[in-house]
């Protein structure tokens, strides 16, 4: 392929009630691969891959989450700056599919960009027994204001496609990527105590 | 005057060339030789070229301007250069836009009124020569405003030292476009100038079919006295169109005459200099230094210039000459009024926050810039030691590392920095009251104790209470504006809670934005960088003393850092955490090492106490006392965990809690109790266990009915809560859930630095490796805890608590479990072991080697507060001192910045509101949107903040003008019954006043506006001659008034006019400073019988400054 100029960089967040297939379907996306034993993520995963949409080179750095409730202190402070977002869940879990309002709310709070573009991805559609039916989930998404699609990273249905979507979106979002890269932007929420949770000191 | 005359012959020579028709000329350029063409052939050229190139060959007339359009609409220019042998020109086409968007419709309808033949269109020339629509145009290109025209050309000299200065020189010129204009068929005026630039001289020509224009003008420095009016103008305007005739008809006029008024007598400038002694004098209120001034220092509106204008009359109907007047401006029929604003009215707050920007350019850092200054550290020694020895008796052992590189200043953290006598920049009882003010906590001044510690610190304490409420009643005072005005307060408030969201910078009444507020008013008043340096030196200190002795920082808001602030105030954020950390760990000596021990709080709110509260107090008054203290203090903190899960709990203390109770008599027991019973339970035997020291012994009696099905290895330790009907795999025992340890708070620049080194481990299967190994620090601290609550207890019980949704439980076919703390499991009603369903792990947590499996098995059961702190509050808080210390007196400005404009903001939208600005919310919303842009962006840019700085400044001499022409209007000198009810109007004059250029006044003289400014030239005109006589002589005006107003009834019905004036000895209003006149007659030229042609003159009379510009048009076909 030609040299051609990346555009931007694009931070991209993956989350979601833990064991809905985040990791699976990142790695679906970035590697085209699925492992059926795919080690819990702890804290925060961590991917790059390009992707040209309607012509526009971007790079994508893909942060992908834990799910667990304990992690949560953790997580978030990486959802600064980023300008997408893929909130998963498994069709095949009711449970899963109700959480999403409060996934949405900690975005809400720890996202700094507020037209970030939030897509919605019923995963596992591969599995018998859904709990979760389509039409769920587009009322979601509708309400929302999100991108909805139902994907499998078991059998590569939509993951691509998902990605895409959203990159286009973002990219036709203007004043929401031309900025990116070195600035610190922070959330314009000043006031409220606390709204920047800390994490983890690891090193 | 200087005389154009010789231009007739000139053209003589040229225009029968262009007279003739095309035939004639094609004959002519027949044999024209390319070889030999001239320079003056080609200039011609080239102006055609120009010309076909804007397509205006051919050119199609205009419409007439409409009434005012001059002013209202917009003009275009387009330039060239040309160049006439090694002279270069720009070549300029001015005109006016949007004329042609007229409808088509009308212009037809028009165009047939005036056309007088079928191919032979009014020229737009002729039309604009007698347009009274536009007469003297508030804004417009100055040969618009001489000749009335709405396109024309410039030929302009390029350098200013060229120029054309010989009248040849000029006819050459004048000719060759002529020649250019007629080949085009373009009958567009074309202006050439002469001499200097700044004499704004032209001469100029224009070709219509059947005619040629002469553009006339001279250009003195003072008329001779018999032309200075109308009569003489009239004669110079008659005489030079040759009309001798008897029929001459009358001559129509347009004349308006600028008054200005320089002195308000009757409202000076009320800016008051802010008074910036009070600081350093007399009793200190805080008030004082976060003190901004405002406004402008000298009056920002320097002139009001009144326009009378007397549209259109006839000649016969006024007479102006040397000795009498019938143009008094209080009958003129039309006012206009137009400020004359003062270049830089030198405004307080933007030179205020200027000069701390400046600082920004000074590369010194805060040590280099004390050095000058400093005493030599051996020179002061004895004294020095007598300080440092009480101390040492007073103080608890200071630092447990200092940082080295901190230097010998910072080492003794509680001690002044020592200056030479009477060099300190900031004076001992200045710098008290700073501290003070950005301390209220601190009630004893520094500079009385060496010994500072007991008394102090004591007061430190009692004053954290005082302070939250003081900084609430003082932020609140701040917002206070003028009562009457209840929604203009609501609005001004809501525009604060905007700018306080919008702006990263700190909360107002903070510690970071009183520190801004005090560095930026030591900066202006006291010694500048010098000072700034010290203060900042000083605020290191008090941060290094507050750390080491254990005070939380007031003026900080307790909990994470908050990303929504500027920097500088996350660092104080995050310091403030460490301190809390340090209370905490060492308050509650169990004997262990402060490194070992650590406390935690699963619910930060629940911690914010201040040292003042009786809890705490409790605390402290049993932290002497041995044992008994932590255990209290555990025992409660459980009870405030538990207090979430049992609705009514109570914060009481259970004796019982020694008794004997089995699982069944606690799960017998109502929900609430069971919860807080438990608790107590557990932690008193956590209690028993740390007394025993035992890490593997038999449970003690506490604990006795439990039945441990499996071996114990320890006891349990470090419980939280346990999880409702959720119990072991292997024992059936009650699974706690444990007390973990607290996330490190972070400031955005660590967060900023650890992603990016997370991101650096790339995208491997290793790099994920290392990432997850990295992160597991707080998996595997859960871990050890959750084994130090629940002994015995293996992996799967770990995750149905942590990770509820890898634990299958058989039977169900998917990872739904809904066996977690929702309680919602089917086994809810069932106890024991026995009858507990099994289940299994999901598939991803079986995988051998997997990085779960590991960290449980390399996690030991440790209760989170012996394990190694995840959070080094040692460290960080290093951390932070060293970077406040590193930080040079440039750097800490910018850091500020953000805090500063935010007050500055503050303070010009309060004095705005307080003036009654119009339109506030039109200029304060983007400058809160460009601020809270400039306040986001990192690192800080120093340009983008005088940008700012300077946009505030606009802001802020807008308002100074709100303030100045309203006081001037309102003033009480000038209210009169005849005012009443007119406020509105006044009002909306003013307005109009501020944000337009020349503002008609709504009946002349007549309407309130029209009176006001009247009592003003009277005020002037009488200070200006010293009359102290205020009665009214109306004996004079009177007299003298009625044949006056005789001949002026038919243009005007100012009848009131008289009342209003009160005349004495003096006239009400000054000599004019500037006249117009235009003067426009249909006259026949050059001869009789020649046709009638449109001629116009204008004349204005200005100090320093006389012009007549005539065009004068005369008929080629009947010469």
């Amino acid at each position: 392929m030609e040299e051609q100029e990346i555009l931007t960089t694009l931070k991209i967040l993956i989350i979601g009630e833990s064991g809905v297939g985040k990791s699976s379907l990142l790695l679906r996306f970035t590697e085209d691969t699925f492992d059926p034993e795919q080690a819990a993520t702890i804290g925060v995963d961590f991917k790059v891959k390009t992707l040209t949409v309607d012509g526009n080179k971007t790079k994508l750095a893909i942060w992908d989450t834990a799910g667990q409730e304990r992690f949560r202190t953790l997580t978030p402070s990486y959802y600064r700056g980023a300008q997408g977002v893929i909130l998963v869940y498994d069709v095949c879990s009711k449970q899963s599919f109700n959480k999403l309002d409060a996934w949405l709310n900690e975005l809400e709070t720890f996202s700094t960009k507020h037209d970030m573009v939030k897509m919605l991805v019923g995963n596992k559609i591969d599995r018998p027994n859904h709990e979760v039916t389509k039409d769920e989930g587009l009322k979601f998404a509708r309400k929302h204001h999100m991108l909805f699609i139902e994907a499998s990273a078991k059998t590569n249905d939509g993951v691509q496609c998902a990605f895409e979507e959203l990159v286009e979106k973002i990219i036709q979002t203007p004043g929401l990527w031309e900025t990116s890269g070195k600035n610190l932007t922070l959330g314009s929420k000043g006031g409220e105590p606390g709204a920047g949770q800390g994490c983890y000191c690891v090193v | 005057m200087s005389s154009m005359e010789g231009g007739d012959r000139d053209k003589k020579l040229v225009s029968p060339k262009i007279s003739s028709n095309v035939d004639d000329e094609a004959d002519v350029f027949e044999i024209t030789d390319f070889t030999t063409a001239s320079d003056w052939e080609c200039f011609i050229a080239r102006l055609e070229e120009i010309l076909h190139e804007w397509k205006l060959v051919n050119h199609e007339p205009r419409e007439p301007a409409l009434k005012d359009q001059y002013a209202s609409g917009t003009w275009a220019e387009r330039t060239e250069e040309v160049v006439f042998v090694d002279f270069r020109f720009h070549f300029s086409y001015l005109y006016l836009k949007g004329n042609d968007e007229v409808t088509p419709k009308s212009t037809n309808s028009k165009r047939e009124d005036v056309e007088e033949s079928d191919d032979h269109k009014t020229p737009t020339v002729f039309f604009d020569l007698m347009n009274l629509e536009n007469d003297f145009p508030m804004r417009a290109h100055y040969l618009c405003r001489w000749y009335g025209l709405q396109e024309f050309f410039t030929l302009m000299p390029v350098s200013e030292k060229q120029y054309i200065d010989s009248e040849s020189r000029a006819k050459l010129l004048l000719s060759s476009s002529s020649i250019a204009f007629a080949n085009c068929n373009c009958s567009i005026p074309v202006f050439i100038q002469l001499h200097q630039k700044w004499r704004k001289l032209f001469t100029g020509t224009c070709l219509v079919p059947g005619a040629s224009i002469e553009f006339e003008m001279s250009h003195l420095r003072k008329f001779p006295p018999q032309f200075c009016h109308l009569a003489g103008l009239l004669d110079v305007f008659k005489s030079k169109l040759g009309c001798v005739y008897i029929s001459m008809p009358p001559v129509s006029v347009s004349v308006r005459f600028t008054y200005i008024l320089k002195d308000w007598f009757h409202s000076a400038w009320p800016q008051m200099p802010p008074d910036f002694s009070s600081i350093s004098d007399g009793e200190v209120g805080y008030g004082d230094l976060d003190f901004l001034p405002f406004g402008a220092c000298t009056d920002p509106i320097s002139e009001l210039h009144l326009s009378c204008t007397w549209p259109c009359l006839s000649e016969d109907m006024i007479v102006e000459n040397s000795l009498y007047s019938d143009l008094d401006p209080l009958q003129a029929p039309q006012w206009n009024v137009k400020l004359q604003m003062t270049d830089d009215p030198q405004c307080l707050l933007g030179e205020f926050l200027k000069d701390f920007l400046k600082l920004c350019d000074r590369i010194e850092s805060t040590d280099e810039v004390l050095k000058k200054v400093l005493v030599d550290t051996d020179g002061d020694k004895h004294s020095a030691e007598i300080t440092h020895a009480l101390q040492k008796l007073t103080e608890p052992v200071p630092a447990l590392s200092s940082l080295p590189s901190l230097g010998n200043v910072v080492s003794s953290a509680s001690s002044r920095i020592k200056f030479k006598p009477n060099e300190a920049p900031i004076p001992d009882i200045l710098m008290d009251r700073i501290l003070l003010y950005l301390f209220p906590d601190a009630k004893i001044p520094r500079s009385q104790s060496g010994l500072k510690s007991p008394s102090s610190k004591s007061a430190r304490k009692e004053s954290n209470v005082s302070l939250t409420s003081g900084s609430l009643t003082s932020s609140v005072s701040e917002h206070t504006i003028d009562e009457d005005k209840k929604a203009e307060t609501e609005k001004i408030s809501d525009i604060l809670t905007d700018l306080s969201k919008q702006l990263k910078s700190a909360p107002v009444d903070s510690l970071t934005h009183r520190l801004s507020l005090a560095l930026c008013n030591v900066n202006h008043n006291f010694g500048g960088l010098l000072g700034v340096a010290h203060l900042w030196q000083e605020f290191i200190l008090e941060m290094r003393f507050r750390w080491e002795n254990k005070h939380l920082i007031c003026g900080i808001e307790k909990g994470t850092p908050n990303m929504g602030s500027c920097l500088l105030h996350q660092k104080l954020q995050m310091l403030n955490c460490c301190i809390e950390c340090k209370i905490k760990r060492e308050s509650a000596g169990y004997g262990y090492g402060p490194d070992s021990q650590n406390i935690h709080n699963q619910l930060p709110e629940s911690d914010v106490v201040d040292a003042s509260s009786p809890k705490a107090m409790k605390r402290l008054s049993k932290a002497a006392s041995s044992l008994g203290y932590s255990d209290d203090d555990e025992e409660e903190e459980e009870f405030f965990e538990c207090d979430d899960d049992d609705e009514a709990g109570p914060e009481t203390k259970v004796d019982d809690a020694t008794n004997v109770k089995d699982d069944d008599s606690v799960e017998g027991r109502a929900e609430n109790a069971f919860s807080s019973d438990s608790s107590s339970l557990s932690c008193k035997s956590d209690v028993n266990d740390k007394r025993k020291e035992l890490k593997n012994t038999s449970r003690n009696s506490s604990m006795s009915s439990s039945i441990f099905h499996d071996s114990l290895s320890h006891r349990p330790e470090g419980r939280m809560v346990p999880m409702k009907n959720v119990y072991l795999l292997n024992s059936g025992e009650q699974l706690y859930i444990p007390i973990t340890q607290e996330p490190s708070p972070m400031t955005e620049d660590m967060l900023e630095e650890q992603a990016e080194v997370l991101a650096k481990l790339g995208t491997s299967a290793e790099g994920s490796q290392i990432r997850a190994r990295m992160q597991s620090a707080c998996l595997v601290s859960d871990m050890e805890s959750f084994k130090a609550a629940n002994p015995g207890c293996i992996l799967e019980d770990f995750v149905r608590w942590y990770s509820p949704r890898d634990y299958v439980v058989e039977g169900e076919t998917n990872l739904d479990n809904e066996n977690d703390l929702d309680g919602e499991s089917p086994e809810a009603d069932q106890k024991g072991p026995n009858v507990f369903k099994r289940g299994h792990l999901s598939q991803r947590m079986q995988i051998p080697g997997n990085m779960w499996v590991e960290a449980w098995q390399s996690a030991r059961a440790v209760p989170a507060r012996r394990q190694k702190r995840l959070f080094d509050d040692t460290k960080e808080a290093e951390k932070v001192l060293h970077y406040l210390a590193s930080m040079k007196p440039a750097e800490v400005v910018l850091h500020l910045m953000p805090c500063v404009v935010h007050a500055a903001v503050a303070k010009l939208v309060e004095e705005a509101a307080q003036a009654s600005v119009p339109n506030l919310k039109n200029i304060v919303e983007p400058l809160i949107a460009r601020a809270a842009k400039v306040t986001r962006n990192f690192p800080f840019d120093k340009k983008k903040y005088s940008e700012l700085l300077r946009l505030i400044e606009i802001a802020e001499v807008f308002t100074a003008r709100t303030v100045s022409l309203r006081s001037k209007f309102t003033s009480d000198h000038l209210t009169s019954p005849e005012q009443e009810g007119k406020e509105t109007e006044i009002e909306n004059f003013v307005t109009a006043l501020l944000n337009l250029g020349e503002v008609l006044v709504k009946g002349g003289a007549c309407g309130p506006a029209g009176a006001i400014i009247h009592k003003m030239f009277i005020a002037s005109q009488r200070a200006n001659n010293m009359i102290l006589d205020d009665e009214d002589n109306e004996e004079d005006s009177v007299s003298g008034k009625p044949n006056q107003e005789s001949k002026k009834n038919s243009m005007q019905t100012l009848q009131a006019s008289s009342e209003i004036r009160s005349s004495s000895s003096c006239s009400d209003f000054p000599a004019a400073s500037t006249r117009e006149y235009i003067l426009r007659a249909m006259v026949p030229r050059p001869a009789p019988y020649s046709k009638v042609l449109p001629q116009r003159m204008y004349c204005i009379l200005a100090d320093g400054e006389s012009r007549l510009a005539g065009a004068f048009i005369s008929d080629t076909t009947f010469q």
